[in-house]
């Protein structure tokens, strides 16, 4: 079993965090010279949320609500008071939230890092923090970075979609280019769905499944040659900006059985090369962009491993424009192609979920802005037609005051297979109420 | 020192005089060019504090809190801004990158720091409001000069200050919010004084006015100015502190890495 080589079970060491930002902090206090820190300011939000689900099979873990909690979030920026040589400054933020679906109340660091520049030239970032790059809305070619889909598809704010990295970030800006390269050498996956808020598509059981879920995720040893380089060549000609991507890592769901008919899943080794573009549109107006990234399985280069996810061309083209009266139309169309699909078809075993050799998805994002752009109305929907399914996303929030913000949302899946990324979520389908204080 | 105060004072109105009766502006066209001068592009470049109080019909407050830096590639024409955020708790630490080009959409980036996400965003509606206020982006950033037809009525005092008034009509209404504006140009430093909007009705349904006036650097600046909107009963007060001219911003700072990354020496 050769794609086991160098990967085995490990648990996640919470300490990490804190750890990062003790090194992170030591960095700024030495490089800042001990000065005086004067700009300091803490902001956050103060929120309460709750998420009943509608209707449901009641196979998860938690069947009534998917939260029902108050969470606090406090994050600084220390930046010294003088002006020092490699401009250090430190970033932190932090979640405190209380659930009632979980025992005990939890601390996670969102972020903690320093940024210096010890060249004129070069940012630096070091520690926790959240990566994002790309052109697609709610759709990922070339973003690699960790992602939490259940967060997402529970209702909570669009932030939490991105999970943090414990990374180190390089940005070189030259005369008209940028080079980004960031190395993480913590391997952290897309939050898993476990059964625990939102059923889903077991493939180690062959059906859709809540607490009874039984695959067993393995992830990436702790290793120096398992660090995860990702990186951006972004260039503007006039108003379009281009890119090429490049990223070497392990994909970030689990798409690599570890044997036939096992319980254990792994994260196969991955490379991606990519490129975008974004601009205007001319004559139309609004943004247009395309993205296309290249996903080199490298565990499976042939196709003909059945237990490991095959290479495929991702390809991404979408449009958004305004309106008068502060609306906000956009469209997007991916298509998911894989190699080598008849090698796959060859060694497909009877009872494996059937996929298409194409597969698409189309967005529609829908925004409109109402009393004085503090009432928000939208609504985003991914449908598939090669799968079948859909998620659809309505939501409304209404910004009371400065200090004050309420939101209504619900999230509806729809499809027709158990398997399909969002057919597996049909009996999931929920509300939130969020009511978040901002100081 | 009083006798240079006096000649100084002798010369500023001299100048003034002058730039009124050599050659009679009295064409709405070249006034308007130069009031755009005047406001959208004085020096080269500037840095200041922007402060906004948005005020509804029931006395509700809304505040908002922000740098700008300007950048001018051509007077009249392309400029840069960046803008970022302050205040409120709920956009504090977003920027925003414009690219203002004429006669094309502006470019318009922003940065969300909580998702890392550099956004760019379609302008092409400019009467969109700016940042929730009732201003608009087009009030912000203005309009190129040949959108209008602008013609001269008549010279009106406002206060103690004489002013040129200017009628400019849109000359594709459906894509302003108004058919035409009036401007009242201060005769001295071509400044807005007041301007009256109105709508495709011929009603009058918003009043910009300005509320200060002070001379930084040798350059007429307006820092206190108010917009009200006459059909929803709301008003909002902007306040424009801490100015520098000429501070010597290049083209650098205009860029995705001061999205990510506000540049410190010209925020704090």
């Amino acid at each position: 079993m050769f794609f086991r080589n160098g990967v085995s079970a490990v648990r996640r060491r919470p300490g990490f965090a804190d750890g990062a930002f003790l090194v992170a902090a030591c960095i700024a206090a030495f490089s800042a010279g001990a000065a005086r820190v004067d700009a300091r300011e803490i902001h956050g939000f103060a929120e309460a949320a709750f998420g009943p689900k509608i209707g449901g099979e009641g196979k998860t873990r938690h069947a009534g609500f998917n939260f029902l909690e108050s969470r606090l979030q406090l994050k600084t920026l220390w930046r010294p008071a003088r002006e020092n040589k490699w401009r250090a400054e430190l970033f932190s933020k932090s979640d405190l939230a209380g659930d009632r679906n979980a025992s005990s109340v939890q601390m996670r660091i969102r972020e903690a890092h320093v940024l210096f520049s010890p060249a004129e030239w070069l940012d630096v970032k070091i520690g926790r923090q959240i990566l994002t790059w790309g052109t697609g809305d709610l759709l990922f070619v070339n973003d690699l970075f960790p992602k939490d889909f259940v967060s997402f598809f529970i209702g909570r704010d669009d932030e939490y979609l991105k999970a943090p990295s414990d990374a180190a970030r390089f940005s070189a800006f030259g005369p008209g280019a940028s080079l980004d390269v960031v190395f993480v050498p913590f391997f952290a996956p897309d939050a898993p769905l476990r059964g625990e808020r939102l059923s889903f598509f077991d493939p180690t059981l062959g059906r859709i499944a809540g607490s009874d879920a039984r695959r067993v995720l393995i992830e990436p040893a702790a290793r120096l040659d398992h660090t995860e380089a990702a990186a951006r060549l972004a260039r503007s000609y006039g108003s379009a900006e281009c890119a090429l991507y490049a990223f070497r890592g392990f994909f970030k769901q689990p798409r690599g059985f570890v044997s036939s008919g096992g319980r254990e899943l792994f994260y196969p080794r991955l490379a991606v090369w990519g490129a975008s573009i974004r601009g205007p549109v001319a004559r139309l107006g609004g943004i247009g962009w395309f993205e296309a990234g290249w996903y080199d399985s490298i565990d499976d280069r042939r196709g003909t491993d059945r237990l490991v996810e095959n290479s495929a061309m991702k390809y991404l083209a979408g449009y958004e424009r305004d309106f008068p009266n502060d609306a906000r139309v956009g469209i997007q169309y991916y298509v998911e192609r894989m190699r080598n699909f008849g090698a796959f078809q060859r060694s497909a075993a009877p009872g494996n979920p059937p996929r298409a050799e194409r597969r698409r998805v189309l967005t529609l994002r829908l925004t409109r802005l109402f009393r004085f752009q503090t009432v928000e109305a939208s609504l985003f929907a991914f449908y598939s037609p090669t799968d079948r399914d859909a998620h659809l996303r309505p939501c409304l929030s209404w910004k009371m005051s400065d200090e004050w913000t309420l939101v209504v949302g619900a999230d509806v899946f729809t499809g027709r297979r158990a398997h399909t990324e969002f057919g597996q979520l049909d009996g999931n389908d929920n509300l939130y109420f969020r009511m978040r204080y901002s100081f | 020192m009083k006798l240079k105060r006096i000649l100084a004072a002798l010369a500023a109105v001299l100048i003034v005089e002058g730039g009124v009766s050599a050659g009679p502006p009295m064409d709405g066209h070249a006034i308007a060019e130069r009031m755009i001068l005047a406001y959208y592009y004085p020096r080269d470049d500037a840095k200041m504090a922007v402060t906004m109080r948005i005020v509804n019909r029931q006395g509700q407050e809304r505040k908002r809190r922000l740098v700008m830096l300007r950048r001018d590639l051509k007077d009249g024409g392309e400029q840069s801004y960046y803008l970022h955020f302050l205040a409120p708790p709920d956009v504090q630490g977003m920027s925003f990158l414009v690219f203002k080009h004429v006669g094309r959409d502006d470019d318009r980036w922003l940065y969300m720091p909580a998702l890392d996400l550099v956004k760019r965003i379609s302008a092409a509606d400019r009467r969109t409001s700016f940042a929730g206020s009732d201003f608009s982006y087009e009030d912000i950033s203005g309009r190129d000069i040949d959108e209008d037809d602008h013609a001269f009525l008549r010279e009106e005092a406002i206060g103690d200050r004489a002013a040129f008034v200017v009628k400019s009509a849109a000359k594709r209404p459906g894509e302003s919010e108004f058919a035409y504006r009036l401007f009242w140009m201060d005769t001295a430093t071509f400044l807005p004084l007041k301007v009256e909007h109105y709508s495709p009705q011929g009603k009058l349904y918003k009043i910009y006015e300005t509320r200060e006036i002070r001379t930084i650097g040798g350059t007429p600046t307006i820092t206190k100015a108010m917009m009200t909107d006459l059909d929803n009963g709301r008003f909002t007060e902007i306040a424009v502190g801490d100015v520098s001219y000429d501070v010597g911003l290049s083209a650098n700072v205009f860029q995705e890495r001061s999205l990510r990354r506000p540049p410190a020496s010209w925020i704090r």
